[in-house]
C-alpha cells in the first residue's frame, strides 16, 4: 500500500496550522489541515472485526478533548445508528474524518433504501476507495480502516491511504503511534520472527504458523498495544474506544488511559 | 369529450380536469402498435422471445435487433418506438457500470429497472429552470429479465416510470392475446426448455406471419451463462420442437 | 575555558542545503516551577523527556545539582541544561574555593545568563535557579538567549502556562514550607496532565538555610497498569545462524554477575525503565 500519509507528516513536532518559515520571505499561507494526534488498529478474526481507538484529540502540545471518538458506526438506522453492521475508524485530520464518516454513512444509508438490502462490507470498501480517490487533489487527510462481517461471516478489514489505496488486511494500526504498534502487530498477530522451537537449524527453522486468534486474546493484545502507545507517544492517551463487530450486532466498550 | 382531449393533450405535464395526462397516455399506445415480445420467468431463468416483423424478402433479418444485453446479467427485449429503446438502454447500460465501478459488485435487477424508470419520467419541463432533456414521453415498453443473488426476475416497465414485476408477461400488437395464452399456460415448476417452446407457441399465435427461424428471437438469463441471444442453430431447435398444429 | 568544537560547521550548512536533516536533539519539552516561601525556596519539576512525539524517557532528572545549597530546574534541549548546568556547577566551586564563601545564587545566575548570551541562544538552555545563601533565598529564571528575571514564582517549558494558572490562582505570599511543597506539584501536575510535552512523575527539591532536601519521584500520578499478556517467548522461537558460548566464569572477569531468580525476571524488566 502506498504511504502518502506517512510521508507528508511533519515528524519534528506535533502538527500545527501555520507554515513557520525560519528565513526568508515571510508567507502567511494558510494551510487547511491539521494534524489532531491519536492512533486507531483493527483485527480480523474467524467470526469477528475489532476495532480501537484512543479517544484524545490533540493540536500541537494541547489536548483539545479527552474525549473525541474516532470509531464510527456506519450505515445503521436512527442517531445512534442502530443495527449497523460497519465500523469505520479514521485518524489524522479529524474535521476531515467527521466529514468522510457522514458520506460514507450518507451513501450505505442510501443504498439500503435504493436496493433493498443492506450493503457488503467489500461493496462499502470499494465505495469508500472511490470516495477517497474523488478528492484526489484534495485529500481527505485520514487514514481509514473499515471493518465489518464479510459475505461467508468471517471477519473483514480493509485499510485505506489518504487517496483511495486500499487493500483487505488480517490486521492495521493507524495514527501517530502506528510505527508503535504495528510491528507489535505483525509479531503477535501474523506471528512474524517467530519460528517453531527444534524445528530446525539456522535457515532450517519452521516460522509459526498464523491462525486466527480468539477474541479474548486479541482484545487482551488491543489493550497491550494501548496502553504501551500510551506510555512512548504524547499524543495517545485519555481512553480507549473499542468496537467488535459479530454475527449478533456491534458492541461498543470504553475503558480509560493515562491522562499524562 | 373531443374538445376537451384537445385542449389537455398538448402540455405533457398538465392534468386533464378528470386527472389524466394524454400524452403519456398516448405513448402507451404507441407500445400497442409494436411487435409482440414475451418474458417467461422460470425457477432456473428467463426466457425473453420477440418478433421480428421481416417486412421485406430483401431485410436483412439479423440486423433487427429487438433483444439487447444490458449488463452480464441483465438482458432487455423492447417493443414501441426501438430509437427510444436505444436511450434508456444506454442509460442501464452506465447505471450498471457505475454500480460495478463503485461497488464491485453487479447492479441487482430490480434497481436496474428502477433506473430505466426514473429516466423514463424525466419528460417535461425541468423544475426550477433546469434544462428539459426530452420532449415527449417515451414510446417504448420494456421487458427487463435478471439474474442476480436473489433469482430470476423479469420485470416490466412503461413509459409512464411504472414499472412491475411477472412470472410471464406479453407487451406489443398481440399482447392481450398473447397474455392469456400465457395466463393459461404458465406453472411454477416450468423448466427452461419448456418456456422456450411457451414463448415461441405464444408468439405463433398472435404473429401475423408465419412463424419460423428467422422472424422470432429468443433469448435466456440464467445463473452460470448470464444473457445470451440464441444463435441461428439453437433458433432452429427450439423452432423444431413446437407442437406441430 | 574549553569551548565548542565548530569544525564541522562548515560542512553541516552545506548537507544542510542540500536537505539533509539536522539531528534531532532530546527536548525536555517539560514543566518547571520554582517558588519562594518564608525560609526557603522549593523547585519542582516533571520527568518526561520526548523527541518529537516520542517519549524517550519516562523518568528523567531535570533537578540539576549547582551547589549543595543551589539547584537548578533544567526546560530546553537535554543535553544543554546538562551540560550548562555542569559547567556552571564547576565553576562556581572553583570560585568558592578561591574566594572562600559559600558561593552566591546571584553568582550563579550571572555566569549563566553571561555563558547562554555569548551563544546568542544556540545553547537550548532554559533554566530556573534557586537556592539559599548568606544574603537569603532567591529564585531566578534564565532564558536561553541571556534574560533573567527575578520572581517570588515562576514557571518554564512548554507546561509553563499550565503551571502558571495554578501558581495565579493559588499562590499567596508568606505560605509555609508544606504548602510551597504542595503548591509547586500541584502547578508540576498542571503540566504534566494539560501539557503533551510533560509528563510522568513530580520531583521536588526544598532548599532552606540548613540543606537542600531532593525528593526524587515526591508524586507518582503515572504509574503503568499491569499488562493483560505475558509476552516471554518459548526458549527458540527467534532463529539463531550461529552460536557462540560464553561461561558465566568467563563473563565475571570483566563484569560483576547476579543470580536473577526467574519469576523476578518481569519485575527486573520493569525495573529497568525507572532510573533512581
Amino acid at each position: 500500500m502506498a504511504s502518502v500519509f506517512s510521508a507528508s507528516i511533519p515528524q519534528e513536532a506535533p502538527g500545527y496550522s501555520f507554515n513557520h518559515l525560519s528565513s526568508g520571505t515571510r508567507e502567511h499561507a494558510f494551510n487547511p489541515y491539521t494534524d489532531n494526534g491519536g492512533s486507531t488498529l483493527g483485527i480480523s478474526g474467524a467470526d469477528f472485526t475489532i476495532f480501537a481507538g484512543d479517544t484524545r484529540s490533540t493540536s500541537g502540545y494541547n489536548i483539545n478533548t479527552r474525549y473525541a471518538p474516532k470509531l464510527f458506526k456506519i450505515g445503521g438506522e436512527g442517531p445512534s445508528n442502530e443495527n449497523a453492521r460497519i465500523v469505520l475508524s479514521v485518524v489524522g485530520f479529524a474535521a476531515d474524518g467527521n466529514a468522510l464518516k457522514e458520506r460514507l454513512d450518507t451513501v450505505v444509508k442510501m443504498y439500503k433504501y435504493q436496493h433493498g438490502k443492506p450493503m457488503t462490507v467489500a461493496a462499502c470498501a470499494q465505495r469508500l476507495s472511490h470516495i477517497l480517490y474523488s478528492k484526489r487533489f484534495f485529500p481527505y487527510y485520514v487514514h481509514a480502516i473499515l471493518g465489518g462481517l464479510d459475505e461467508d461471516g468471517k471477519g473483514a478489514l480493509y485499510s485505506y491511504d489518504p487517496v483511495g489505496s486500499y487493500e483487505r488486511e488480517q490486521c492495521r494500526a493507524a495514527g501517530s503511534a502506528s510505527s508503535l504498534i504495528m510491528p507489535f502487530l505483525d509479531n503477535q498477530v501474523n506471528f512474524k520472527n517467530q519460528y517453531v522451537p527444534g524445528s530446525g537449524v539456522g535457515h532450517a527453522l519452521e516460522q509459526r504458523v498464523p491462525e486466527p486468534l480468539p477474541r479474548k486474546d486479541v482484545e487482551q493484545l488491543v489493550k497491550d498495544a494501548f496502553t504501551s502507545a500510551t506510555e512512548r507517544q504524547i499524543e495517545v492517551g485519555d481512553g480507549l474506544q473499542m468496537m467488535t463487530i459479530t454475527k449478533d450486532g456491534i458492541e461498543e466498550v470504553y475503558s480509560p488511559l493515562k491522562k499524562d | 369529450m373531443f374538445i376537451a382531449r384537445s385542449e389537455y393533450d398538448r402540455g405533457i405535464n398538465t392534468f386533464s380536469p378528470e386527472g389524466r395526462l394524454f400524452q403519456v397516455e398516448y405513448s402507451l399506445e404507441a407500445i400497442k402498435l409494436g411487435s409482440t415480445a414475451i418474458g417467461v420467468s422460470t425457477s432456473s431463468g428467463v426466457i425473453l422471445g420477440v418478433e421480428k416483423r421481416v417486412t421485406s424478402t430483401l431485410l436483412e433479418t439479423s440486423s433487427v435487433e429487438k433483444i439487447v444485453e444490458i449488463d452480464r446479467h441483465i438482458g432487455c427485449a423492447m417493443s414501441g418506438l426501438q430509437a427510444d429503446a436505444r436511450s434508456m438502454i444506454e442509460h442501464a447500460r452506465v447505471e450498471c457500470q457505475n454500480h460495478a465501478f463503485h461497488y464491485g459488485e453487479s447492479l441487482g435487477t430490480e434497481s436496474c429497472t428502477q433506473a430505466i424508470c426514473d429516466l423514463a419520467l424525466r419528460f417535461g419541463e425541468g423544475a426550477e429552470g433546469e434544462e428539459s432533456i426530452m420532449s415527449r414521453p417515451f414510446g417504448v415498453a420494456l421487458l427487463i429479465a435478471g439474474f442476480d443473488e436473489d433469482g430470476p426476475s423479469l420485470y416490466h416497465a412503461e413509459p409512464s416510470g411504472t414499472f412491475y414485476r411477472y412470472d410471464a408477461k406479453a407487451i406489443g400488437s398481440g399482447s392481450e392475446g398473447a397474455q392469456a395464452e400465457l395466463q393459461n399456460e404458465y406453472h411454477k415448476s416450468l423448466t427452461l426448455p419448456e418456456a422456450e417452446v411457451l414463448v415461441l407457441k405464444t408468439l405463433k399465435q398472435v404473429m401475423e406471419e408465419k412463424l419460423d427461424a428467422k422472424n422470432v428471437q429468443l433469448a435466456s438469463v440464467t445463473k452460470d451463462k448470464g444473457f445470451r441471444i440464441y444463435t441461428d442453430d439453437e433458433m432452429a431447435d427450439v423452432v423444431g420442437r413446437l407442437p406441430t398444429n | 575555558m574549553p569551548g565548542f568544537d565548530f569544525s564541522n560547521h562548515n560542512r553541516n550548512v552545506a548537507l544542510h542545503a542540500q536537505g539533509v536533516p539536522l539531528p534531532k536533539a532530546t527536548s525536555t519539552g517539560t514543566t518547571i516551577v520554582g517558588c519562594l516561601y518564608d525560609g526557603g525556596v522549593v523547585i519542582a519539576a516533571d520527568t518526561r523527556a520526548t523527541s518529537g512525539p516520542i517519549v524517550a524517557d519516562k523518568n528523567c532528572e531535570k533537578l540539576h545539582y549547582i551547589s549543595p545549597q543551589i539547584w537548578c530546574a533544567g526546560a530546553g534541549t537535554a543535553a544543554d541544561t546538562e551540560f550548562t548546568t555542569a559547567l556552571i556547577s564547576s565553576n562556581l566551586e572553583l570560585h568558592s574555593l578561591s574566594t572562600g564563601r559559600k558561593p552566591r545564587v546571584v553568582t550563579c545566575m550571572t555566569m549563566l545568563k553571561q555563558h547562554l548570551f555569548r551563544y546568542q541562544g544556540h545553547i537550548g538552555a532554559y533554566l530556573v535557579v534557586a537556592g539559599v545563601d548568606p544574603t537569603g533565598a532567591h529564585l531566578f529564571t534564565v532564558h536561553a538567549h541571556g534574560s533573567t528575571d527575578k520572581l517570588p514564582y515562576v514557571t518554564m517549558g512548554s507546561g509553563s502556562l499550565a503551571a502558571m494558572s495554578v501558581f495565579e490562582t493559588q499562590w499567596k505570599p508568606g505560605m509555609t514550607r508544606d504548602e510551597a511543597v504542595k503548591l509547586a506539584s500541584d502547578a508540576i501536575q498542571a503540566g504534566i496532565f494539560n501539557d503533551l510535552g510533560s509528563g510522568s512523575n513530580v520531583d521536588v527539591c526544598v532548599i532552606t538555610n540548613e540543606k537542600a532536601t531532593l525528593m526524587r519521584n515526591y508524586i507518582k500520578p503515572n504509574v503503568r497498569e499491569q499488562k493483560e499478556r505475558n509476552y516471554r517467548f518459548p526458549r527458540g522461537t527467534t532463529a539463531v545462524l550461529n552460536e557462540k558460548v560464553i561461561t558465566k566464569e568467563d563473563l565475571s572477569k570483566y563484569i560483576t554477575v547476579h543470580e536473577i531468580r526467574d519469576d523476578d525476571q518481569g519485575q527486573a524488566a520493569e525495573q529497568m525503565d525507572v532510573d533512581s
